[in-house]
């Protein structure tokens, strides 16, 4: 052989350079990894599960942080037992809520006003009357509301303008509370159901027109807003007894999924329990604070909407809602989900947003329109976009990685605004993801992505994901437009099983597969059938009664979503087409 | 200096930094074949099974004598006509008198004389003879149970289920 083994080692000055470059790159790639936000490990068991199911039906599901043995968290703070609690008086410092900007110990002037001027010149009386709020999304909604629970005067509030006939039909209200501009609407309705001899009050915020006020018939009293606050601001306030947290301070009319108009009662618990699992959403590391600015897509006449609503006042946080969910309007223009929508909350004066609470069609054309922006600049955003990638599946993600410098930030700022650094949380609800945007969003958004399943009967969220959960288990094989993301295991204050199980699957190993039902604090409960019957004697039949056994959904308290879902592995729900 | 990788070491040492800067410069995206069932495999990864859970089933005395534990098997004890799996007190209830049988009597009586039991194929003992604290006692020891081992069925009579 020409070469020996001393030819074949020999070393020089390079081969020392190559070596320290060598050591570095090693030392770069093994420890320079992104480390994942949460550790995978604390991913795998996300729900306590039952050791004991009953035949046909999976084991009763719980969050791991509450586990099975624990009462369920029904409050925020040990104070909270009310809904008039959640303004709390240690807060000082004034927030904006709309394009109000207010203190608490003034919200709470301006509703005692409004209650003692409203009791008076209204006529209504504790616990015996009813108010119907035909509202838009305003300070005025949650200063009538608080008003009227701390008077123990139900409210009845309606997720869909189309439900106002049947309801004005079947629950008559002592009292009406709207806007001017759709005060001709509300005139003509009562003159077509054409009640003789039934007395109406109406109080209009804002200032209708003296057409639309020459045309109000004698049966008909018409009140200002402000005339009331001012009447209940002079004269000494009403004191009425303590609501107890079981009563009933709400019933919210939304329509299911067949259609028919189904009612929810809600209690002061269920809301102080909705505040506690919306709380308990955010990491310890990033808890909601009275710095950070809510936006929210959901219309406050459904419980879900309320629930935030009640969080962003409990926390001190500025308060606005989008748009498209103005639901009495005088034109007939329905708002389109998109990302005007979502910019549309910031026409009101409140700080730049810092939490989203957005419907799944929002994220889809929020998320479009950044990637594309992204696209723009081609070299760059190939690097980013497979940079951000793979650093999501290690489990981080972060607003402040040299891709957002060089690609994101641009382009979340073209199409967000100014206001696109702060967004910090964003939390999808009313609706559900596919499970391929997810990933997406999250390089998109470059922040929290919350999935979480909601339905009208549930104040808060029913499901939400762990919020620092990245995980896509999207596989090389199957075919992700066609399933939803997964929704994760339930809430801190949920229960859950599932109904119609095939047995013999699960007991070998099968992921339990069926219906949806919950139970705990934020679960509403449904008007009977009874009380939902229409003028034209045609009964309407909740979605419970038709579950597998038989029995009324509420037996033991149990409710039906009318999902039909799937449990993985790892105590995480999916919901499955 | 002359840039002479002829040497295999300088190669060597070339080829893996090569290597390794085109991992960090170019990570990779592909999707993984299937979904990892180790933590260490993967950052989405679950688990390879649930959480065992046990089926609430209906049992006769003689569906349930056969669970007495001499074989490694489970161990179930019936109480008040509520059946708990005890296999993880196996060191008390093992092969012994109560095992795959209604103890209610014993445990009322606080006696484990073979007496307290009744034959399979009679009907149960409807602990009509009992005295208030004896079934306070066996109150007593249904709550302990509950607590400490799974419930997971109930005790009906032989042509009933």
């Amino acid at each position: 052989m020409a070469f020996s083994i001393s030819d074949l080692l020999v070393t020089d000055d390079l081969t020392i350079l190559l070596g320290l470059i060598a050591g570095t790159v090693f030392l770069l790639r093994t420890f320079y990894r992104p480390q994942p936000l949460v550790h995978p490990i604390l991913l795998g068991r996300q729900s306590e599960v039952a050791k004991v199911r009953n035949p046909g039906e999976s084991a009763v599901y719980r969050n791991y942080g509450t586990g099975l043995m624990n009462r369920f968290p029904l409050r925020p703070h040990k104070d909270v037992h009310v809904l008039s609690d959640l303004v709390r008086s240690d807060l000082e410092a004034p927030r904006t809520l709309w394009s109000t900007k207010i203190t608490n110990a003034a919200l709470q002037d301006r509703v005692a006003s409004f209650g003692t001027g409203l009791l008076r010149l209204a006529n209504l009386q504790t616990q015996e009357s009813n108010v119907l709020l035909l509202l838009n999304d305003c300070i005025e909604f949650l200063i009538a509301d608080l008003a009227l629970s701390s008077h123990s005067i139900p409210s009845m509030t309606l997720a869909a303008s189309n439900l106002l006939s049947p309801v004005l039909d079947t629950h008559p209200p002592s009292a009406i509370i709207t806007h001017a501009e759709f005060l001709p609407t509300l005139l003509e309705l009562i003159y077509d159901a054409g009640e003789e001899g039934r007395h109406h009050t109406i109080v209009v915020v804002g200032e209708p027109s003296s057409r639309v006020m020459a045309s109000v018939a004698s049966k008909v009293k018409v009140l200002l807003w402000t005339d009331v606050e001012r009447e209940g601001f002079k004269v000494p306030k009403i004191m009425s007894p303590l609501p107890k947290p079981s009563d009933v301070f709400s019933v919210s009319f939304f329509a299911d999924s067949d259609g028919h108009v189904q009612g929810t009662q809600i209690t002061h618990t269920n809301i102080t329990a909705g505040v506690a699992a919306i709380h308990a959403l955010f990491p310890v590391s990033a808890l909601l604070s009275s710095l950070d600015t809510i936006v929210s897509s959901h219309s406050l006449g459904g419980t879900y909407g309320r629930a935030i609503a009640y969080v962003a006042i409990f926390e001190g946080t500025s308060f606005a809602t989008t748009e498209s969910f103005k639901l009495f309007r005088a034109d007939e223009v329905t708002g389109k989900q998109d990302v005007a929508d979502v910019l549309s909350a910031q026409l009101h004066t409140i700080p730049s947003a810092t939490i989203l609470f957005l419907k799944p069609a929002h994220v889809d054309a929020l998320v479009d329109a950044i990637l594309r922006e992204a696209k723009k600049s081609l070299v760059l955003n190939a690097f980013a976009w497979r940079h951000k990638n793979a650093s999501i599946s290690e489990g981080f993600v972060s607003k402040d990685t040299l891709w957002d410098r060089l690609v994101y930030d641009a382009a979340r700022a073209n199409v967000i605004g100014e206001g696109a650094g702060t967004v910090r949380t964003v939390i999808v609800g009313e609706g559900l993801l596919s499970a391929n945007v997810l990933t997406p969003a999250r390089v998109a958004l470059s922040c929290p992505i919350i999935h979480t399943l909601t339905h009208p009967t549930v104040a808060g969220p029913a499901f939400a994901l762990h919020a620092l959960d990245l995980q896509d288990f999207s596989t090389a094989e199957e075919d992700p437009t066609k399933s939803f993301a997964p929704v994760g295991p339930p809430t801190v204050s949920i229960e859950a099983k599932l109904l119609g199980v095939d047995d013999s699957a699960v007991e070998d190993g099968a992921d339990p597969t069926g219906i949806l039902v919950v139970r705990g604090p934020p679960v509403t409960k449904q008007l009977s059938g009874e009380d939902l019957e229409s003028s034209s004697g045609y009964v309407n039949v909740r979605t419970g009664e038709s579950t597998s056994s038989g029995n009324a959904d509420d037996d033991d308290g149990w409710v039906n979503l009318g999902f039909k879902i799937r449990v993985l592995t790892n105590g995480s729900f999916r919901v499955v087409a | 200096m002359a840039f002479d990788v002829g040497t295999p070491i300088n190669t060597a040492l070339l080829l893996f930094i090569l290597y390794s800067v085109q991992k960090i410069v170019f990570p990779s995206t592909s999707l993984p074949k299937e979904i990892p069932h180790e933590f260490r495999n993967g950052y989405s990864w679950l688990p390879k099974s649930h959480q065992p859970t046990v089926l609430f089933k209906t049992y006769t005395p003689k569906t349930l004598a056969p669970f007495h534990g001499k074989d490694n098997g489970r161990i179930l004890l019936a109480i008040n006509g509520i059946v708990f799996d005890v296999t993880a007190g196996r060191n008390f209830y093992g092969p012994r008198n109560f095992a795959g049988r209604d103890a209610s009597k014993g445990m009322a009586k606080q006696s484990f004389d073979l007496d307290m039991l009744t034959p399979i194929d009679q009907p149960l003992d409807k602990l009509t003879d009992l005295q208030p604290d004896e079934i306070d006692n066996m109150k007593g020891w249904v709550e302990h149970f509950s607590n400490k081992y799974i419930v997971c069925g109930k005790l009906v009579e032989n042509d009933v289920a």
